[in-house]
């Protein structure tokens, strides 16, 4: 079939199974896994392949994991997509040789066949609760090479011509502290990847191998409509540079820096100049890097492009070797994911001068990661991963949200009620802080504040946080959003913990952890802002009364806007 | 004969409310008029008004009004429900803004989420706090909650929601809080308590389902005193009922108490004609498409019974039965029909952009300004004006002549529009346009079907509303789907469902019983309290025959989402049960062990008073006093058959024996579409049966 026989009404047919086989999967995931991290976070992430690799639908779950799978695919094909053979199932975590994020993503691949020819590829990757290493949970910061993290998966058969084996499943069950969680998400994985390849086979069957063709031709205009898009952009080069705070009690920022260099139909986003690895967990496997560059630049372009490979050609990528963005051996990186949302930052910081409309202020700067683990008294392990979230910046025209994920990360949260029922864990508070969206015409969204009160005799607690030193910015002269912060309350004594502390805390029965975010940034001038909309906020106590003065310019007396007293108030600022 | 020999149906929608009676000797009549907005009641008032003076009843013969309405969905849609206070746990105030996170859609920065519908000034805390097995973790302070209540009735609220943490364990403190609140408002506050609605573990689904129901209760209350009103006016003193979303009806009195069990009344209709129609026929599996003007609704009967579930949010747009583009809307976890909705539609607007992508839909340019054809100043080609195209629709006999439809400027339309740009001919366009509206609705019934683990092969397709006939063989191939069935009056049997549902009510309990509690003496104890306090719910219909059905959700130890199984009457036979959720497990995801332990989350009670047995139905005699009419017209159909002079009958066409396609079924409100190669046949019933070939 040629370029000019496509139809284009097939194609979006074709369009549309792939991505409801893809969605399909991820439901599979959601409703038969164990783990809380899984099944309530949603932290995984689905995808179909064409048989050449390509990502061809995504499952609408992650975005910042679905740009990783293409670093993945590339591995897989290279090592085993010569001997593939129906009945195969693919395992890999491992960050070194064969594209995995960190070692509790874990990665499982289908090679689907119909009727003994390769046509294409079922992937699915998980987030699971625990595969060792030095502190429950395996995401501590204070890992300094990756042999204390847990257990690597280098790319292996999980599933031999239908035969699973029985030995690497035993290997994984020995080392992990919550083997009935990974055993279970691993078997959800299982049979996503089996409604993939039941999907992919049934429309292989209906159209044939004009099924490739409409499936180049997706990623095709994929490409066309993203080229067109940057087309559209001017020329130029744009840069902006981030920070993470820096690990330990004395943290010492580390740099992400950005260079945006659009030329025609293509853009480079160079990360040169960016910080060294680290002797912590928070360097970033490239795969994650690619793809919050290409989440960035999907998220500010228009139009309904396809959800494949195809629209990530024209976006290159130069991430140095040795550096946080590209790290090699030994670097360990449970919490890498801190790099990749500040990468996403970066480039939206750098792109904002050129569509201002289109961009949005940083939000809270990526999940929180907090693994609390532990031994019941008769030496039961519980154990489990919370991925908090949910603080967006401000938009040129919309206010930033608060109660929605980050939006590289489509997760969920965890019910109270279910976190009490299953772990000896009490939740004191979960809300948003007031005052804490960076002031402007468009205000932050909210920060969040979660607090827990640990009913065990005692656990091990390991977070990953960020953005105290260098709270999430504002944009065309909004503020910055609030500070996060991390406290623990110890026989009635407060005391704040660094945002990637270099070691692990142990806490007793009654004692507190408190977990606040940081806010979206503004964007615009807060004088600006509507007071009306003040007003809102603060009878909604999302802003307080003074913050309306004195970060809005808005008076207010008797629940209304004293219209008289702001003029002159903003006049005067 | 007996005194009262009918029974009166009302199904509201957007635009038409429609109307059917069914009289005891099995002979059904409908008939549309137009909706009310400004007050549906009248609507419905005058549309039973109007077919009783048609066919010479009275009042006081009509044994029974059964009535679906979108008050409730509408309510909500619109924004327009009560100023709503919300009463919750100290340091949870926030539960209902924080939501569960997810939303609908990748990439979209400028996502805008949707309000709550208690604004953040509106919700209080107060001190207390219970543990996951109802355990006392602090006691409620009463002056924290006389303080709450004060502020309440300064608020000049018309409702008022309570949710407190774990309420679903022991409902004590949200009782008292209730008392403390009433004491303060008043009596004309209408009041929801979450353990009361729902009483089951995840807080802030339970706190939406409160919320919706304490949002949409007052209006509910109005409409329903109103339509009782109108009608005791109107000489018609029968007992009125409500659809609810499950597909049973409710009394006046418990819709009043729980609403938010109405929000899909309408689209659960349907699904209870077509799976009174599986009943009829002895087709036992059956998928219900319904498409109308705007949407596509699609659910599957099996057994006879439709599937549900519980997970639904109102106000998202669409509702692709599916958890994952879940966050667009407010949730509300109570018994739906599983129905899938999607924005196809008559009406589906077609648009193509400058890289030459075409879609359908689904914004929809409804009945006014309608489908360019219409002429009524509507300009965007639609899914309808592909189907006049392509010879599918009868200009001069849709809605019985009512609207006279205008092909030539379909035609240009579509021709400057679609066709040109693309470099296609008229019909190819067309064609191209009604494959699209089939993909999108095929979505619809794959997330009933495939989703779930079903295979659509194992189903007939019943397709109805104005425009399932013209796209349900499509649809059917699409899905290697063999047999497709058209019931009489296809544009107005969702109404009929109306006659054939029972009165039914669900009470759930959460046990979060754990692998070694579960123990038969547990389960029947609880399942004697839920199954005693149905009943509640279904008193005024003293003295008939109640039916309880029970089931337990369960789930592998560790897993969040239950698996509903249903348990046989009797003495509660644990292995029994554990086997039937394996069973159900494989069937879901492909697999499932016997020996990992498993929970019992909650069990629930589905009481009904059936009378769907009692009912007869002859649609048959309707179609023997039809006029035979026969005509032919062109009609194309793809590219390996091109435009083909096609022959066109009524139903009654039919009664002499099979036809085969390519053959157009005209009726008064849609046409039935048999495409070349495929059989057409009525069965005893009246309906159209097309048989696919492959």
């Amino acid at each position: 079939m040629s370029e000019t026989s496509i139809d284009p009404i097939t194609l979006e047919v074709v369009k549309n199974a792939l991505a409801s086989i893809a969605d399909e999967m991820a439901l599979v995931i959601m409703r038969s896994a164990y783990s809380p991290v899984v099944r309530d976070t949603m932290d995984y992430s689905t995808a179909l392949c064409d048989r050449n690799g390509r990502v061809v639908a995504q499952g609408l779950t992650l975005a910042v994991q679905l740009g990783t799978f293409p670093t993945v695919m590339g591995y897989v094909l290279d090592e085993l997509g010569p001997t593939a053979q129906p009945g195969d199932v693919y395992i890999a975590n491992d960050p070194y040789g064969c594209g995995g994020q960190h070692l509790p993503d874990i990665y499982l691949i289908k090679p689907v066949f119909v009727a003994g020819v390769l046509e294409g590829w079922a992937a699915t990757m998980a987030h699971h609760s625990d595969i060792g290493g030095i502190a429950p949970g395996s995401i501590a910061v204070h890992a300094t090479e990756i042999y204390q993290e847990g257990l690597r998966i280098p790319l292996s058969k999980l599933v031999d011509a239908g035969v699973e084996s029985t030995m690497l499943l035993r290997l994984i069950e020995a080392n992990t502290r919550q083997p009935v969680h990974v055993l279970g998400d691993l078997r959800a994985q299982l049979a996503a990847c089996r409604v993939g390849e039941r999907g992919l086979t049934a429309l292989i069957e209906r159209y044939g191998s004009d099924a490739h063709a409409y499936m180049d031709e997706l990623q095709r205009v994929a490409e066309r409509m993203m080229r067109a898009e940057l087309t559209k952009l001017p020329d130029g080069v744009h840069t902006f540079t981030d920070y993470i705070d820096g690990v330990g009690d004395e943290p010492v920022p580390i740099p992400i820096c950005v260079r945006v260099e659009i030329t025609g139909d293509e853009v480079l986003i160079d990360l040169e100049g960016t910080s060294p690895q680290v002797e912590a967990s928070v360097n970033c496997p490239v795969g994650m890097v690619y793809a919050a560059a290409y989440c960035a630049i999907r998220g500010i372009v228009r139009g309904e492009i396809p959800n494949c490979e195809g629209y990530m050609v024209p976006i290159r990528i130069n991430a140095p070797v040795g550096t946080v963005v590209n790290p090699v051996l030994p670097a360990a990186c449970g919490a890498r994911g801190v790099i990749g949302y500040r990468v996403y930052d970066a480039i939206m910081g750098a792109l904002a001068p050129i569509v201002p409309d289109r961009v949005i202020a940083a939000g809270e700067g990526g999940p929180t990661l907090i693994a609390w683990g532990g031994y019941h008294d008769d030496r039961e392990p519980f154990g489990t991963t919370e991925v908090l979230v949910g603080s967006w910046g401000a938009r040129s025209s919309l206010d930033g949200l608060e109660g929605v994920s980050n939006p590289l990360a489509n997760l969920g949260n965890q019910p109270v009620e279910l976190i009490e029922a299953d772990l000896p864990l009490r939740v004191e508070r979960y809300g948003v802080v007031p005052d804490s969206g960076g002031a402007g015409r468009q205000r932050g969204g909210l920060a969040y504040v979660r607090e827990y009160e640990l009913l065990a005799r005692k656990a091990t607690l390991t977070f990953r946080t960020d953005r105290r030193d260098h709270p999430p910015y504002g944009l065309d002269g909004g503020e910055p959003g609030a500070p996060s912060s991390n406290v623990v309350v110890s026989n009635g004594e407060a005391r704040e913990l660094p945002t990637m502390p270099m070691k692990a805390f142990v806490l007793g029965r009654g004692d507190r952890f408190i977990h606040a975010s940081a806010g979206g940034g503004g964007f615009g001038n807060p004088h600006e802002r509507d007071p009306a909309a003040v007003l809102e906020d603060v009878l909604d106590g999302k802003v307080t009364d003074a913050a309306a003065r004195e970060r809005y310019g808005v008076v207010l007396s008797d629940g209304l806007v004293d219209i008289e007293a702001t003029h002159a108030l903003r006049a005067a600022g | 004969m007996s005194t009262q020999p009918y029974r009166l149906g009302v199904d509201i929608g957007g635009t038409f409310t429609d109307v059917v009676l069914l009289s005891d000797d099995g002979i059904v009549r409908t008939a549309k008029v137009l909706s009310t907005p400004d007050d549906y009641a009248r609507g419905v008032v005058d549309g039973a008004i109007a077919m009783l003076d048609v066919c010479g009843v009275a009042g006081n013969e009509i044994a029974g009004v059964v009535h679906a309405s979108t008050v409730a969905s509408n309510t909500v849609l619109e924004g327009l429900g009560a100023r709503t206070a919300l009463v919750t746990t100290k340091g949870f105030r926030d539960v209902l803004e924080m939501r569960r996170l997810r939303i609908p859609v990748l990439y979209d920065i400028q996502y805008q989420s949707p309000r709550p519908l208690v604004p953040r000034r509106l919700r209080y805390e107060v001190t207390e706090r219970l543990g996951p097995r109802g355990e006392m973790w602090t006691e409620l302070d009463e002056a924290t909650v006389r303080e709450v209540a004060e502020q309440i009735r300064h608020d000049d609220v018309e409702a008022v929601a309570i949710a407190l943490l774990h309420s679903y364990a022991d409902d004590a403190h949200e009782r008292r809080v209730e008392e403390i609140v009433r004491e303060a408002v008043g009596e004309e506050v209408y009041v929801t308590r979450s353990s009361e609605i729902l009483p089951e573990i995840r807080e802030y689904e339970r706190t939406s389902t409160a919320v919706v129901n304490a949002y949409v209760g007052p209006a509910i209350t109005r409409y329903l005193g109103s339509l009782v009103d109108r009608l005791r006016d109107a000489g018609i003193d029968a007992p009125l009922e409500v659809m609810q979303s499950s597909g049973g009806t409710l009394t006046p009195a418990t819709a009043r108490r729980k609403p938010a069990h109405l929000v899909e009344s309408g689209p659960a209709a349907g699904v209870m004609a077509c799976s009174y129609l599986g009943r009829l026929t002895g087709r036992r599996q059956l998928i219900s498409l319904d498409m109308g003007g705007t949407t596509a609704k699609a659910a599957i009967v099996e057994d006879g019974r439709p599937a549900r579930t519980s997970e639904y949010e109102v106000g998202a747009g669409i509702n692709l039965s599916s958890k994952l583009v879940k966050g667009g809307g407010h949730p509300i976890k109570l018994p739906f029909i599983d129905v899938s909705e999607i924005g196809a539609g008559g009406g589906s607007i077609v648009a193509i952009d400058e890289l030459g992508n075409v879609t359908v839909g689904p914004a929809s340019a409804g009945s006014s300004p309608g489908p360019v054809c219409y002429g009524l100043g509507g300009e965007s080609p639609t899914l309808t004006d592909a189907l006049l195209a392509l010879g599918y629709l009868n200009a001069t006999q849709l809605g019985s002549g009512a609207i006279t439809l205008d092909p030539a400027r379909s035609r240009e339309t579509l021709d400057r529009i679609v066709a040109t740009p693309l470099r296609r001919s008229v019909e190819e366009a067309a064609y191209g346009i009604l494959m699209l509206a089939v993909a999108t609705m095929t979505r619809a019934v794959k997330a009933v079907t495939t989703y779930r683990g079903r295979d659509p092969r194992d189903f007939t397709l019943c397709a109805f509303g104005g425009n399932g006939p013209l796209t349900g063989v499509e649809i059917a191939r699409s899905l290697a789907m063999r047999h497709m069935l058209v019931p009489p009056s296809p544009g107005v049997f969702s109404a009929l469902g109306l006659l054939f549902s029972d009165t039914e009510h669900e009470v759930v309990r959460t046990l979060m019983l754990r692998d070694d509690e579960i123990t038969a003496a547990a389960l029947e104890a609880a399942f004697a309290e839920i199954e005693a306090e149905t009943t509640i719910y279904l008193s005024g219909s003293a003295g008939a025959r109640v039916r309880v059905r029970r089931f337990a959700d369960v789930r592998y130890t560790g897993q969040a989402y239950e698996l509903s199984v249903a348990v046989p009457p009797g003495p509660v036979d644990i292995g029994h049960l554990v086997a039937d959720f394996v069973a159900e497990h494989v069937r879901t995801y492909g697999h499932g062990s016997a020996d990992d332990p498993v929970d019992v989350v909650s069990i629930r009670a589905l009481a009904a008073i059936e009378r769907t047995s009692a009912q007869l139905y002859d649609p048959l005699a309707a179609i023997r006093t039809q006029p035979v009419y026969e005509d032919t017209r062109l009609a194309y159909f793809g590219p390996d058959v091109g435009l083909v002079e096609t022959e066109v009958c009524s139903r009654a066409g039919l009664q002499a024996g099979e036809r085969r396609g390519p053959l157009l079924i005209d009726e008064a409100d849609s046409t039935c579409v048999v495409p070349p190669g495929c059989l057409a046949r009525l069965d005893h019933y009246g309906n159209i049966e097309v048989e696919l070939v492959v």
